[in-house]
């Protein structure tokens, strides 16, 4: 299936440039892709994703609270996650009238019309909040047994854990990067619903920009999918790769730095880079074939970066209940329940929907959960999750 | 799939080249070289890891011992004893920190006896209270051989005005009580760790010869590498010097309270660093297969000269540093920095070419924060 959807891309691209001399259509345009993410027009940059920047901005401060024991309440990290009674330190995310829980599982392409599914999502993280700050604080000074939530020692530090020995903190954070980043990329920004929306197609080619800017509605729907990955402040906009694994981002650009750095997934931060940039490109140039094209490997290498982590925690975590280091494995299994969590946000190009099925997640969740969860979860089972994943993605599980 | 269809070519170009030199038994990894892991692993473990344990676990029972007669008699004879059994051990356990492995791996045994700086608010308020459970992993930095280092020195600026604080202070029972506590646990987790390696973890370690990442050639390397670069390097000297922050930070001295101590436990750690590299057993000049011996059945005995040479040229440059750390980064950090960039050349040759050479994959990244 995919060795085809690659040889049809492969032919697609070797077709637009055979034919692009002798064709007029703007459709058949040859799309130079651009050295650096900078657009213009009349000399203003066409680059704009700020609510998106206010959004990471918004989940980095949320996440750094996760463990605030001493000043941190429940009230407070609900109203952070909702963006209600100016809970922010940062003063301008309380001015802004953007929230993170707004657009959790909300994508145009997998939620529109899937409210019940939406909420019980966005009700999940609501409650690894209120577990955090109510039942992990009141035994944050007690010690963690199977069944019994309380801190464990991972290295040097100390990790909090619930009853099964899962870090909520973990949960939501690698939740997010699925339910909020990937999301809203690959099902919402980058969909036909949202780019091609009402007379969007017909204003991009005759460049009627949006009131008072100078975008067009399809240039800015493209750059706030390019934003919830590269839109942390310590990213340059036009050349994010140069800080690849080296920036502030801990959320999806910061995986895919860890993935791109496992030698078998080499090239993977550089080819999503030339997607985003061939896809505006084409976008300015009115070629929406291409621009799919282009969405369409977006959209593969980002699912791919959440299941890679995913195996590579469950792996992780494998080795180290292996050692007996429960508190090591308990952490990357709880990173590893996160990814799992975000797979079902991932979209697989040649179908439309997630690599895996909603309910293969649901029993990998289960089966991580049972019983005492991580203190008693096999390698077998680990073994298992691993193998089914990597499988559903095409790549092995050693490789991850 | 493209990655797999490149692997493929990839497999079909190996095996069409290497098929002529097949029979040479040593051309891919370390899995068919000849070398005897077993053998080193049994050097290691009987004649460094568990003499070393059994050193510091001596020590440490003394320690104990001390910190009691200090509590039921806190005169200057006691103190004076229990400092001297404090550097004893505090120094001896330089020894065994790099093997977090097993037992020690398990209990967080490193986390537990060597975390600093130590947080004296924390332990000014434990003490205070009266209430605390140091089993618990965020008490890291309010026990261990930090711990002991502040409630021995750092209470006061002489003898009297520390004596003083189990004497005549108000809290001067809670004083004695937590660091007796203190001592107690340094020495019931090293005796533990100690019974692993008298007891079945032994074997365990030594007959687990697999060349995979499992196998405890690629596990213990992978700590002793590990070790060298975040706990040697930027521990003793990255950290204090500001070599990894750009901003010095005497107050993450090793042994800060005592202040003319760092140097001695820095020399130590890194001389013991050496003695795993080249074999020695502990406590005496006698060497047996180590990563020198390794090296050079891999015809990488050019390798093990630079690691070996490296280690002496940062021995000749740590010489000239302050018995104090925390003065020399006070009076002339450029050594300091000096010192970290030998280390950090060793770091590399450890890291990048022994591992290579000995096919180890780096197990450990930069943690990510969070």
């Amino acid at each position: 299936m995919k060795k085809l959807l690659f040889s049809a891309v492969l032919a697609g691209v070797t077709l637009v440039s055979c034919t692009s001399d002798d064709s007029l259509s703007p459709e058949n345009e040859k799309v130079e892709t651009p050295a650096t993410y900078n657009f213009e027009r009349d000399n203003s940059s066409t680059v704009d994703y700020n609510g998106q920047t206010t959004r990471l901005q918004m989940a980095a401060e949320l996440n750094s609270n996760f463990t605030n024991f001493d000043n941190a309440t429940e009230e407070l990290l609900l109203n952070m996650f909702a963006n209600e009674n100016a809970p922010f330190e940062n003063a301008s995310l309380n001015e802004s009238s953007k929230s993170i829980k707004s657009k959790v599982a909300a994508s145009n392409l997998y939620f529109s019309t899937n409210t019940v599914e939406s909420t019980e999502i966005k009700n999940d993280f609501d409650t690894y909040i209120s577990e955090q700050m109510t039942t992990i604080k009141s035994a944050k000074d007690q010690l963690a047994e199977a069944g019994v939530a309380g801190q464990i020692g991972d290295g040097d530090r100390e990790r909090y854990v619930n009853e099964k020995g899962l870090e909520y903190n973990q949960a939501f954070a690698k939740g997010l990067i699925g339910a909020l980043l990937l999301d809203q990329i690959a099902n919402n920004y980058l969909s036909s619903a949202v780019l091609d929306e009402g007379d969007n197609r017909a204003n991009n080619d005759a460049e009627i920009t949006e009131d008072g800017k100078a975008y067009t509605t399809m240039e800015h729907k493209w750059d706030e999918a390019y934003g919830y990955l590269y839109g942390d402040p310590s990213i340059p906009s036009a050349n994010p790769n140069t800080v690849l694994n080296e920036s502030d981002d801990r959320l999806l650009f910061s995986y895919l730095g860890q993935v791109d750095e496992d030698e078998d997934f080499a090239g993977i931060a550089n080819e999503t880079f030339e997607a985003f940039k061939t896809g505006r490109a084409a976008i300015v140039a009115g070629n929406y074939s291409e621009r799919d094209e282009q969405v369409a490997i977006i959209r593969e290498n980002l699912s791919k970066v959440i299941a890679v982590r995913a195996v590579h925690y469950l792996q992780g975590g494998k080795t180290n209940i292996e050692d007996g280091n429960f508190g090591a494995a308990f952490h990357e299994l709880s990173e590893g329940f996160g990814f799992i969590y975000s797979l079902r946000f991932t979209h697989d190009p040649s179908t439309g929907a997630p690599y895996l099925s909603k309910a293969q997640i649901d029993t990998y969740k289960e089966q991580l959960l049972s019983g005492n969860g991580f203190w008693d979860v096999t390698p077998e089972t680990l073994d298992a999750i691993s193998e089914e994943i990597a499988a559903a993605f095409g790549f092995s599980v050693s490789e991850a | 799939m493209k990655i797999s269809r490149i692997l493929i070519l990839a497999c079909l170009v190996f095996a069409a080249c290497s098929t002529e030199d097949d029979g040479s038994g040593d051309g891919g990894g370390n899995t068919d070289d000849n070398f005897d892991r077993g053998a080193m692993l049994a050097n290691w473990a009987d004649n460094i890891i568990l003499p070393s344990y059994e050193n510091l676990d001596e020590d440490s029972g003394k320690l104990e011992d001390l910190a009691k007669s200090f509590v039921e008699n806190p005169g200057n004879t006691e103190l004076i004893a229990l400092r001297a059994q404090f550097k004893v051990a505090y120094q001896n356990f330089q020894s065994v920190s790099m093997f977090d492995i097993g037992k020690a791996e398990e209990l967080n045994y490193r986390s537990f006896l060597n975390t600093y700086p130590l947080n004296p608010n924390d332990v000014e308020s434990k003490i205070a209270s009266g209430s605390y459970n140091l089993t618990l992993p965020s008490s890291y930095d309010e026990q261990g051989f930090p711990a002991l280092d502040y409630l021995l020195f750092g209470l006061g600026s002489t003898s009297e005005e520390v004596l003083g604080k189990y004497t005549l202070d108000a809290n001067a029972e809670n004083y004695k009580a937590y660091l007796l506590e203190v001592a107690t646990r340094i020495n019931a987790l090293t005796a533990e760790v100690t019974a692993s390696w008298q007891g079945d973890y032994r074997d365990t370690f030594v007959n687990n010869t697999s060349s995979s990442s499992n196998g405890s050639v690629d596990r213990l390397t992978n700590k002793y590498v590990m070790y060298f670069e975040k706990f040697l390097r930027s521990g003793k000297i990255g950290f204090p010097s500001g070599a990894i922050t750009g901003t010095p930070s005497p107050i993450n001295v090793e042994s800060y309270y005592s202040g003319d101590f760092s140097k001695q436990l820095y020399l130590q750690a890194l001389s013991s660093s050496k003695d795993f590299f080249i074999g020695k057993h502990f406590g005496d000049a006698q060497t047996g297969e180590s990563y020198q011996s390794y090296l050079e059945a891999l015809d990488r005995g050019d390798l093990a000269d630079d690691i070996l040479s490296q280690f002496n040229t940062i021995q000749a440059r740590s010489g000239e540093l302050d018995q104090s750390l925390r003065n020399q980064v006070e009076t002339n950090n450029t050594l300091m920095l000096e010192v970290h960039d030998e280390l950090q050349k060793e770091v590399v040759l450890l890291k990048l070419d022994m591992l290579q050479a000995l096919s180890i994959s780096v197990d450990y990244v930069d943690s990510d924060g969070d």
